[in-house]
């Protein structure tokens, strides 16, 4: 179900989301950050490496599954940890919660904690996403 | 020497990473929305955004975030991708027409963990976003 997030209660569980980046949607994200370094690094490892940053795009889209944030709304800031490099063709499954809810000032402060793992479970990416809201 | 030391003494205090430097336009932006799947009315949606207080579309924070990350594995190659943490504030927005720079510089170091100041600015060098990225040098 897709619902406002500032009507989420702090706590709340999202539903665990999976998404697979395979070669071909590795290149389109390559080529749409111009990132020239990664597929130097891939290239030179001979291994096909997922930019960290198109993992963490998608877990964060993925959330968007289930939650609306509403026109307004503004990132303020960011954290992510990657755990280990992700090869294209991986599944990855994120679990995600609201882990804060305050109000200041005429808007609602949310914090959205989430974790990625690979098909064994093993962790690949946690971060911390922390978006205002207008109440 | 090895590899190791060769990352350990390149990477000491007051190093700079290397710079990574691009021009923002819409067809960027609208690529990108393509490629990560968000299509949020304010990066791709002119009408729109000149409604909302950006009075235009806005690159997606997770775009300039790329950017960094191109630096840092630029930088640090497997160690950033294996191991990296980044910490930002996301300080203003960056517009189609804006060129955005992404840099940073080793300000701590413990052992082989390294501790770099990173940010974005765009070309009035006004900082869109700016925080600390950490790597294990290796």
């Amino acid at each position: 179900m897709n619902r406002a997030i500032e009507a989420l209660e702090k706590g709340h569980q999202f539903s665990a989301t999976s998404f697979v980046l395979d070669e071909e949607a590795v290149a389109r994200y390559v080529e749409a950050v111009e990132d020239e370094a990664l597929p130097r690094l891939a290239q030179a490892e001979g291994k096909a490496w997922v930019p960290p940053m198109a993992v963490a795009a998608l877990a964060l889209r993925s959330l968007m599954e289930e939650m609306v944030l509403p026109a307004g709304a503004i990132h303020v800031s960011q954290e992510l940890e990657f755990v280990r490099a992700v090869e294209a063709g991986e599944r990855i499954t994120c679990r995600a919660w609201l882990s804060h809810r305050s109000q200041r000032g005429g808007w609602w402060v949310l914090a959205v904690e989430m974790e990625g793992a690979g098909e064994s479970g093993q962790p690949v990416l946690a971060g911390r996403s922390t978006v205002m809201v207008p109440q | 020497m090895s590899q190791e030391a060769i990352g350990r003494e390149r990477w000491v205090v007051g190093a700079e990473l290397p710079a990574v430097a691009k021009t923002l336009s819409q067809e960027k932006i609208d690529r990108y929305a393509r490629a990560s799947g968000d299509f949020n009315p304010i990066h791709v949606d002119a009408a729109f955004a000149a409604q909302t207080p950006f009075g235009g579309t806005i690159a997606h924070g997770m775009l300039l975030l790329a950017y960094l990350s191109e630096m840092l594995t630029a930088a640090f190659g497997q160690a950033w991708l294996s191991g990296g943490r980044l910490k930002v504030r996301f300080k203003g927005a960056a517009r189609p027409g804006d060129v955005v720079t992404a840099r940073g510089r080793v300000e701590r170091a413990k052992d082989e963990r390294r501790v770099c100041s990173v940010e974005c600015l765009n070309q009035q060098h006004r900082v869109l976003i700016t925080g600390e990225a950490e790597v294990r040098v290796v």
